[in-house]
């Protein structure tokens, strides 16, 4: 399917654009948006860039989440003497709450489980951090999400990204003209960076998954509510400018309830029953997009990132445990001309 | 002892040698808490000389062109500008220097900044995008916050009638979301409307006293006495009394509200912002309103 929908893809995109005529423009996009435009250029090979995705079945948050999350870093070689004595930040998906609406938002007990995953591992610290992109009360977002009452129970601190003391770093990227990104010291501290997604469609971007998530460790205080500065150097550019940056050791997505439709927020739940890890995150979003029967190469910055930040293909990644086939479910992508080319799947 | 002075001593006690606070105690100064706790100070222990000094190195930060930027290090952004400004008024009326020019150079700074505008797209955006309020920072949209804030800081400074405030007005009352109350700035995307916050509501409620009352207004009201019921955090409560208690509509628990949810913050780290929203939102005549009663009236 992909070697087809490359060709189509690159027809499409015209071959001859520029990386930042090509990536995330379009002024709709700006409060919020970014644009989930086809690319060109697409590598096949995409530079020699391999990696391995681990997919766990997970039907529901009630299941024993730490043995999959366990068979997991198992798979993916993450031994013992990579992870003792580490300070271990997992970055949750919290961008807002309401009550009835846990699909929002990474679920507790996936947190919880990746946790003691690494505590069997004997990690040193391990932390969870976040700095919403809507809701500027983390206490609130803790209490209504009940992330709060599981962190409390499990023993694990929580750091408000948004208004944590902060320093610039040079751009590693430099796909965006952001220039060198502010990050949070406790984000720089960290020896293993966790991205902790939860598997949503999204109206600008088509869908939100490890890679985006990391907007979320841009502190709103330079960035603000929404991380409009972010919208406005293009989201796709800035989510590639980041993860180009921050370089994240591992992504888990919680893939066990995600969210189809106007996603990240007004969306509904969808059941996946899943659990996707993987050390290279486009390789992990890549394989997410395949299990919401989606195309990769019709993310932009996802056909971007290809060959420089990871590989996206599927004969490119060893699919590790279940098989996409398996639990593959279709989601609805919002009615919008901007999201056409990812509809088509 | 009572809340409030446990609040008083973890602000004294968190403040810097060199003037200001941090985020959390320990953190590097910056403006917004800075000015959030000269504020409460002001109100609760008006002798302190910690005000003072944070007045002072809020005006250290102050940059040539008016702005003050989050933090010392860094130029921009210089959304706190407004918040600077109102600190700066309050130390004016009760303390005993003057930052007459120093808020001055702020008003004018505010005054000639602006969000960007964009197109209108009514299949896409709820709201006015021709609308020009403040941004977060400069080189983008307008949002409530930040909005808010410019209008508490010019109508403390005497200028309620401005044709910014007034446009700004405009801006706070167009994105108020239909079911009542306030997010950060979006009230519909697309096909749906979305979400309201109670603290984003608080402050768009707080620099909205005195206009006259529209449905916005009353079902924002409706909306934060609902949420505040079963709310405990500082940030969200805290804003939420301070904008009821703007428009004379102070719930009769708030005491009670404000005591359980001070007790969440013993035995953490410091959060000065926390402390100082409570200890505004306590005072029987909330600062910020008085602030705007004696600009308006002086």
């Amino acid at each position: 399917m992909d070697s087809r929908d490359q060709t189509v893809v690159h027809s499409a995109g015209g071959g001859g654009l520029s990386r930042r005529e090509v990536i995330g423009l379009g002024a709709a996009a700006l409060l919020g948006g970014g644009i989930a435009v086809v690319l060109p250029r697409i590598t096949r090979n995409e530079r020699g860039r391999r990696a391995d995705v681990f997919i766990g079945k997970a039907p529901t948050y009630d299941g024993n989440l730490c043995n999959v999350v366990g068979d997991g870093l198992t798979t993916l070689g993450v031994s013992r003497e990579q992870v003792r004595g580490k300070r271990i930040l997992l970055k949750p998906n919290l961008v807002e709450t309401t009550q009835g609406h846990a699909h929002i938002n990474t679920n507790p007990a996936v947190i919880v489980a990746i946790a003691e995953a690494f505590r069997r591992l004997d990690a040193a610290e391990i932390l969870v951090a976040e700095g919403q992109g809507h809701r500027r009360d983390s206490w609130l977002v803790l209490d209504e999400s009940g992330m709060g009452a599981a962190l409390e129970e499990a023993g694990l601190p929580f750091v408000d990204l948004n208004h944590d003391d902060f320093a610039a770093v040079p751009n590693d990227g430099g796909w965006s003209e952001l220039g060198p990104l502010h990050l949070p010291k406790t984000l720089l501290n960290a020896d293993w960076i966790v991205s902790v997604p939860k598997l949503k469609t999204h109206h600008w971007a088509g869908v939100t998954c490890a890679m985006k998530n990391l907007f979320g460790v841009m502190p709103g205080v330079v960035y603000g509510w929404p991380k409009n500065v972010l919208h406005y150097a293009g989201i796709a550019k800035s989510i590639l400018d980041i993860n180009a940056t921050v370089k994240p050791h591992l992504a888990i997505v919680d893939g066990v309830v995600g969210m189809e439709g106007d996603g990240p927020i007004m969306g509904t739940p969808k059941q996946v029953g899943c659990i996707v890890m993987g050390r290279n995150l486009p390789a992990v979003d890549a394989t997410c997009v395949r299990l919401m029967d989606l195309n990769p190469y019709r993310i932009g910055y996802l056909t971007e990132a290809s060959g420089r930040l990871g590989p996206i293909h599927e004969e490119h990644i060893a699919q590790c445990g279940e098989p996409i086939a398996s639990l593959r479910t279709r989601f609805a992508i919002l009615s919008a001309e901007h999201l056409k080319d990812v509809a088509a799947g | 002892m009572a809340w409030q002075c446990t609040s008083i001593e973890r602000l004294l006690a968190s403040a810097r040698p060199d003037g200001g606070w941090g985020y959390q105690s320990g953190h590097e100064p910056s403006a917004e808490p800075t000015a959030f706790a000269c504020l409460a100070l002001a109100t609760a222990e008006p002798d302190a000389d910690a005000i003072q000094h944070g007045l002072e190195r809020l005006a250290r930060g102050q940059q040539d062109n008016g702005a003050v930027a989050v933090a010392p290090r860094i130029a921009a952004p210089c959304w706190p500008t407004s918040l600077a400004a109102l600190a700066w008024l309050k130390a004016g009326s009760s303390g005993g220097t003057s930052y007459a020019g120093q808020t001055r150079r702020a008003v004018d700074w505010l005054l000639h900044t602006e969000g960007l505008t964009l197109k209108s797209d009514p299949a896409i955006y709820g709201h006015n995008t021709q609308l020009k309020g403040w941004p977060w920072g400069t080189g983008t949209h307008s949002w409530i916050e930040p909005t808010a804030y410019a209008i508490l800081a010019l109508r403390a400074a005497g200028i309620s009638d401005h044709p910014r405030v007034r446009e700004a007005v405009k801006l706070l009352l167009n994105r108020a979301i239909p079911e009542g109350g306030w997010n950060y700035g979006n009230c519909r995307v697309f096909q749906n409307n979305l979400r309201p916050f109670p603290a984003q509501t608080g402050i768009a409620l707080a620099a909205l006293a005195g206009e006259a009352m529209s449905e916005s207004i009353d079902s924002a009201i409706r909306y934060l006495h609902s949420e505040l019921e079963r709310i405990r955090t500082p940030m969200s409560l805290g804003w939420g009394i301070i904008g009821l208690s703007a428009w004379n509509e102070r719930p009769s628990s708030a005491g009670n509200w404000l005591t359980e949810c001070a007790a969440r913050l013993d035995g953490r780290p410091t959060h000065p912002v926390f402390d100082s929203l409570l200890l505004l939102a306590d005072a029987e005549q909330c600062t910020l309103t008085t602030l705007l009663e004696a600009a308006n009236h002086g």
